[in-house]
């Protein structure tokens, strides 16, 4: 497609294309972008669609600055950001325990198959309102929700991770005196890790959604409560802001996990 | 990958005993697996029954597998569930299949045509990444309590799984094979139709499986935020009044739903792209 481009044209344009099609991807999707809002924003104005339901990107832009100014945003934020990092942090903390456990011994394996499985194929939102019978409503049930929703992917990673091992290492490390603890912490964990943090960032995704979900249905702070608030009060542009900063909480915390992958596999490769 | 490689730990084999016991370790050395699983779950259910059984305040905080099966029995016999089940049910065909056939033609245009993936990359990416439930609030409003919202919820929930997936199924096709049935005289329908397609099932089907999930999960919050009939709707109705039965009789069907649609998913898989069967050890 792009080998009959400028063969023929004079230096200038042919400089200008090269350094289009050097930047093409990202030429053609900021235009995608600001193209979509620009439609969304005229959409409004020329009275095609009803603003007030659908919004604009100019009032979600006032109803940002709005927020942020009260400190209701920041608060929110700071709820959210809160049951995110001790949920996921307790999911990690069950998931790789439990997976080096799986790993390390068969009979555990096949006992806790079953449950994994289960739990890995079945969705999990169900379980939520039996967790609020059993926890009430606030920030426990938010968390619980986190971890049970996280902790299997990076049971199921770490599993994984581990047994992609090579038993040459471990068996090495067993014939030289090494303890079922120097098995863990110098073979295992090390040689697991890229497929655990390849867990840690299916999980942040599912943990996002099981916060913003908990605070959707039994919480009174956070950015999924926000987004409940406005909505039921019809308020679609107040609606739209916690959930722009959502995506941009996913977004950051995916990018700090592979930037960790990127660092690690660097490391890995000397 | 045996566990004595890894682990070392587990070796109990059994000692040269009797013939007849011996002969008994050693079936159940076989299906080790099996046996320790069935056991474990049967474990499960027991100590269950036991600790849900022994009053009425553990009862009603996590039932017990008599009584759930009990009130499946009695929620199924006055059509209460399958009413409801129904509801769910189309809500979820209607959004689910029209989202598949869009995703999948979408993501073969955004593999097929350079400049459509550029210019449509970053918007797919964020709606890829933002939390769909997050959604919910905003389309009841655009499209009401009933039904509509939660279709919009599953189609907006799986088609941008699929999509993203047949894009990355079609971009990892060998350029050599098109190349080869292009210099045969084929046109880009045959080349889509011969190489493209039948190479990106696999990815294909990754993301249905993944759109499936975010399908379900969907149609249930949905119907939980805001319903006036639904398998979600009965959820929120029996959490607000704290029924554990009856919800874990939900829970139960829920994902014996999701169970099903994903093992139906393997055997189409396997039925359209029989030779990937070869490939999975």
């Amino acid at each position: 497609m792009a080998a009959r481009v400028g063969s023929l044209a004079a230096a200038p344009g042919l400089r200008l294309r090269r350094a289009y099609l050097r930047h093409e991807a990202a030429t053609l999707g900021m235009i995608g972008l600001v193209g979509f809002a620009a439609l969304w924003e005229l959409a409004g104005r020329l009275g095609w669609i009803n603003p007030v339901v659908l919004s604009s990107p100019s009032r979600v832009g006032d109803a940002l600055l709005r927020q942020v100014r009260s400190g209701e945003l920041l608060r929110d934020l700071q709820v959210t950001t809160v049951e995110f990092l001790v949920g996921f942090g307790i999911a990690v903390a069950i998931g790789v325990a439990v997976g080096i456990v799986m790993g390390l011994y068969q009979d555990a394996e096949f006992a806790l198959d079953p449950f994994i499985w289960f739990l890995y194929a079945a969705p999990l939102v169900a379980f939520y309102p039996l967790i609020i019978v059993w926890l009430g409503f606030g920030f426990w049930t938010v968390v619980a929700i986190t971890v049970f929703l996280t902790a299997i992917p990076i049971t199921v990673n770490t599993l994984a991770g581990i047994r992609s091992v090579d038993p040459l290492l471990v068996r090495a490390v067993r014939s030289f005196g090494g303890t079922t603890r120097d098995v863990v912490t110098k073979v295992l964990l090390p040689a697991s890790l890229p497929l655990v943090l390849a867990g840690l960032r299916i999980g942040i995704g599912r943990a996002l959604i099981g916060v913003v979900l908990g605070e959707m249905f039994s919480a009174n702070a956070g950015l999924g409560f926000r987004m409940t608030f406005y909505g039921a009060r019809l308020r679609t542009t107040d609606v739209l802001v916690p959930m722009l900063v959502i995506v941009l909480f996913g977004v950051v915390a995916t990018q700090l996990v592979r930037l960790l992958e990127v660092r690690l596999a660097r490391w890995r490769q000397v | 990958m045996s566990s004595d490689a890894v682990g070392g730990a587990s070796a109990s084999v059994q000692a040269p005993a009797r013939p007849a016991s011996a002969r008994l370790s050693l079936a159940l050395q076989r299906h080790r697996r099996g046996v320790l699983g069935t056991a474990s779950v049967a474990a499960f259910l027991v100590a269950w029954q036991v600790v849900g059984s022994r009053d009425a305040t553990t009862a009603d905080l996590i039932s017990y597998p008599t009584q759930v099966v009990a009130t499946g029995a009695q929620m199924t016999a006055s059509g209460e569930l399958g009413r409801n089940a129904l509801v769910s049910l189309q809500e979820f065909v209607y959004g689910f299949v029209p989202a598949v056939v869009l995703g999948i033609a979408l993501g073969l245009a955004m593999g097929r045509f350079r400049r459509v993936r550029y210019l449509l990359d970053p918007l797919v990416m964020a709606f890829y990444t933002a939390p769909r439930i997050a959604l919910i609030p905003l389309l009841v409003i655009w499209f009401g309590v009933g039904m509509e919202s939660k279709v919009a919820v599953v189609f907006l929930g799986a088609i941008f799984p699929v999509m993203v997936n047949t894009l990355a199924g079609v971009e990892q096709i060998d350029p050599l094979w098109v190349r080869a049935v292009r210099s045969f005289g084929a046109g880009e329908w045959q080349v889509v139709t011969k190489v493209v397609l039948p190479g990106a099932v696999p990815a294909v089907m990754a993301g249905v499986r993944l759109g499936l999930g975010r399908a379900i999960i969907g149609v249930i919050v949905g119907e939980m935020y805001v319903a006036v009939a639904g398998v979600g709707r009965l959820v929120q109705v029996y959490s607000g009044a704290g029924r554990a039965a009856e919800l874990v009789v939900l829970v139960v069907i829920i994902a014996a739903f999701g169970f099903a649609c994903i093992t139906g998913l393997r055997l189409l898989e396997e039925r359209i792209a029989p030779w990937r069967r070869e490939l999975e050890v």
